[in-house]
């Protein structure tokens, strides 16, 4: 126990892309392939293990810090589904002081007192809010938290830029020991183009995607009843996608330093999908590719 | 590039808060990290101005920590002013925000204007120090007292005569009471009101009649302008810029009768004062002319290492009143990019076509190398702060702290404005090349 390395797994991505079903998947996924895990949500919407728990809120590691000064690791720790251990960041009221210090003061919070170690576990999983706007996002993947960072990317160009900054932002800690790259989780991919795209900004950045996950309606089904796909519906094949991912993700070893494209080389390379969808589907435009 | 800054003699715009504590009965009201005021107080108060009825130690302050980070302190603002107006028995109480607080986005006007209907006025400044320094600071708190204050109350008329009087700082610059009261004095002499919101006793009653002046008199380069040009703007009341704070007999004659002949003061009354001052100035001049004249432990050459305020003040004198030359002056407040033009052309404005160079710099170490690589033809002369003593001692040179951080001298009610300001900078000045010979 005492030398067991830990392995600490960041996943970033755009608001709403689907981080927080995939991370509770592979957490699901991982505590039934027996390994101990902790699922971190960084985000001040405070959902992230949500339906590792039945669809319930848990008092956040901030809220609890709102109310007296110092707060032990055990307070802010939720059982879930298999015994995924559940932490929320939290965070301020929407407008009011810096959610970015809360996730530093949230993790640092964690660090400190040993909890990882203490709870003997195998995975720490982070689930961090959408961009990396401001260092406070940017703490798990600096020096000494997470070793490797997966984005949770769809084919839409907001969510290619997402996963593009964060990129820079690996980028520009990766000479002083942060985190690395994994590579992409493709998310709701079910056109034919949607892969395409993500091939070539993988192929772009020189980088990989880790599993393609398409839309499903089952993904809906279990998060209406409060649970994960792993959960809710084991042997359908959305659990089977998810479960994959989460080997992938287990015995993934080495994470690389992406190469993030330039503001104008990513608009570039969005236009030239664009013209290239509207020859592909002449007068058909859908409505994602519509915003590429 | 990264670069340490050496020596700064200014602080943040948070510093302004001894610009709040120099109004007599205001109460400086800080959201701002555990430490800023300690820091600052030590940065330019330091032995003169420190302690008193509300000080540095005692400022309400949020005491913003991770908690007020996270969460907006904005709460934790309202509680201390709430507990200030209770607890502190003050005339006018002056919300000042640091770093922390504005990083964060607390909204402090809004804060502040919840109080907006209490019995004594609240007014907010945001001096975050990263927003500028407390030179700047010092200008937007009296503006925020303008804007958020004297313009909110019922217009009245002006009064013949009086005369704003604005330009010293209050503890960056150490002398600025005896400073004010000799600006003061010069005015009743002939025949002006002056006003003044610093120093004893004065206060928001002198506050309340900032609008009825008939002018407003800036005594600085540059720190002060904002001021006097809002005042323009909001009450119609014109202003004098003197750029000069005049030391000794050619400054201060100039300076009266410039003053008087704005304020359309009597020639004759101007004059006759000017004589009566010179008879007596020149009088001390000549009995110790052996001194000024007859040593070996001066060279006739000079540099001063300090704000722009003190730097053009005491060369003009030395130039003009006392034949000294001239070498580098160095000006060490940050001064804003826009007014430095300005600046060096008043140093090219000496009586017998003599012009000075100028440098802006906040790096003492740049400053002090160049000092050191200059021939002063002999043991120079450097005024500044306590930072030039070691310099001095190096150079076998003649030395006087006159600016932040002072350190060695106390200063109550003494200053170098006036003819008797001129005699006591001399009397400063030789008593260090006096004691040379022991
Ligand atoms: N592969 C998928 N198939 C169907 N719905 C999905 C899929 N991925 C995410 N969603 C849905 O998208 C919504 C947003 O997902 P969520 O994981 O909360 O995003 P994030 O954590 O990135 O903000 C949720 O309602 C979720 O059920
Ligand atoms: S720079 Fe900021 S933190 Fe430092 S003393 Fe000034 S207000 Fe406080
Ligand atoms: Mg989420």
């Amino acid at each position: 126990m005492a030398n067991k390395k830990i392995k600490q797994i960041a996943i970033y991505g755009k608001g709403g892309i689907g981080k927080s079903t995939t991370t509770s998947n592979i957490s699901a996924a991982l505590v039934k392939q027996g390994f101990k895990v902790m699922q971190f949500g960084c985000d001040p919407k405070s959902d992230s293990t949500n339906t590792l728990r039945g669809g319930k809120y848990i008092p956040t590691v901030l809220d609890t810090l709102r109310e007296k000064t110092t707060v032990k690791a055990s307070e802010v720790i939720h059982e879930g589904f298999g015994g995924v251990y559940c932490v929320e960041a939290g965070g301020p009221a929407p407008g009011v002081g810096c959610a970015g210090r809360g996730i530093i003061t949230a993790v640092q919070l964690f660090k400190q007192q040993r909890v990882f170690e203490e709870l003997d576990l195998d995975f720490v999983i982070y689930d961090v809010l959408g961009d990396v706007v401001c260092g406070g996002f940017a703490v798990p993947i600096r020096e000494g938290i997470a070793e490797h960072v997966f984005t949770v990317s769809s084919a839409d160009f907001m969510a290619v830029y997402a996963a593009n900054n964060l990129f820079r932002g690996i980028h520009k800690y990766s000479n002083a020991g942060g985190a690395l790259l994994g590579g992409v989780i493709a998310n709701s991919i079910n056109a034919p183009y949607a892969k395409e795209i993500i091939d070539d900004f993988v192929k772009q950045t020189k980088t990989q995607v880790v599993e393609y996950v398409p839309r499903s309606v089952t993904v809906t089904q279990s998060e209406l009843q409060g649970k994960t796909t792993i959960e809710a519906a084991p042997n359908s094949e959305q659990a089977k996608i998810y479960t994959r991912l989460a080997l992938k993700i287990a015995e993934h070893t080495e994470s690389k330093v992406p190469e993030p494209l330039d503001v104008h080389e990513l608009r570039e390379w969005a236009s030239k999908w664009a013209d290239h969808l509207l020859a592909l589907e002449t007068g058909e435009v859908t409505s994602k590719a519509s915003c590429i | 590039m990264i670069k340490i800054l050496d020596q700064p003699r200014y602080v943040c715009a948070l510093g302004a808060m001894q610009t709040v504590q120099g109004i007599y009965r205001g109460v400086p009201v800080l959201h701002a990290g555990p430490g800023c005021a300690g820091k600052l107080a030590a940065g330019i108060a330091g032995n003169n101005g420190d302690s008193g009825y509300i000080s540095p130690q005692i400022y309400p302050c949020s005491n913003v920590t991770e908690k007020e980070i996270i969460f907006g302190g904005e709460e934790r603002l309202a509680e201390t002013i709430e507990n200030a107006l209770r607890v502190v028995d003050g005339d006018i109480f002056v919300v000042l925000s640091g770093c922390t607080a504005e990083i964060v986005g607390d909204d402090i006007a809004k804060v502040s204007s919840r109080f907006a209907n209490m019995e004594k006025p609240v007014v907010y400044v945001e001096t975050a120090g990263f927003k500028g320094n407390n030179l700047e600071g010092h200008e937007w708190v009296i503006n925020a007292i303008i804007e958020q204050y004297l313009a909110k109350k019922p217009v009245k008329e002006k009064v013949k005569g009086l005369v704003n009087i604005w330009g010293p700082v209050p503890s960056y610059d150490p002398f600025w009471v005896g400073n004010i009261r000799e600006l003061e004095k010069l005015l009743i002499e002939i025949g002006l009101t002056p006003n003044a919101i610093f120093g004893e006793y004065r206060g928001i009653e002198n506050i309340d009649k900032i609008p009825q002046a008939e002018f407003n008199l800036l005594v600085s380069p540059w720190v002060g302008l904002k001021n006097v040009k809002l005042l323009e703007e909001k009450f119609q009341t014109p202003y004098l810029h003197y750029p000069t704070l005049p030391i000794g007999a050619f400054e201060t004659g100039k300076f009266l009768r410039t003053v008087g002949k704005y304020a359309g003061v009597d020639v004759e009354v101007v004059e006759a004062v000017i004589e009566r001052h010179e008879k007596e100035y020149y009088y001390h001049i000549e009995r110790t002319s052996d001194v000024f004249l007859e040593n070996r432990t001066m060279s006739r050459r000079f540099s001063t290492v300090t704000n722009a305020t003190d730097a053009l003040a005491i060369s003009k004198f030395l130039v003009n009143d006392f034949g000294l030359v001239p070498e580098k002056q160095y000006i060490t407040d940050d001064t804003p990019e826009e007014y430095r033009d300005s600046i060096e052309k008043y140093f090219t404005e000496f009586e017998y076509g003599i012009e000075a160079k100028v440098t802006f710099s906040k790096d003492a170490y740049r400053i002090h190398e160049e000092i050191r690589n200059c021939d002063y033809f002999g043991p120079p002369l450097i005024i500044g702060s306590i930072f030039e003593k070691k310099l001095t001692k190096e150079l076998s040179g003649n030395f006087l702290a006159v600016s932040v951080p002072i350190k060695e001298r106390l200063i109550l009610h003494s200053s170098y404005v006036g003819y008797h300001g001129g005699l006591r900078l001399l009397e400063d000045i030789y008593t260090y090349v006096l004691k040379q010979f022991n």
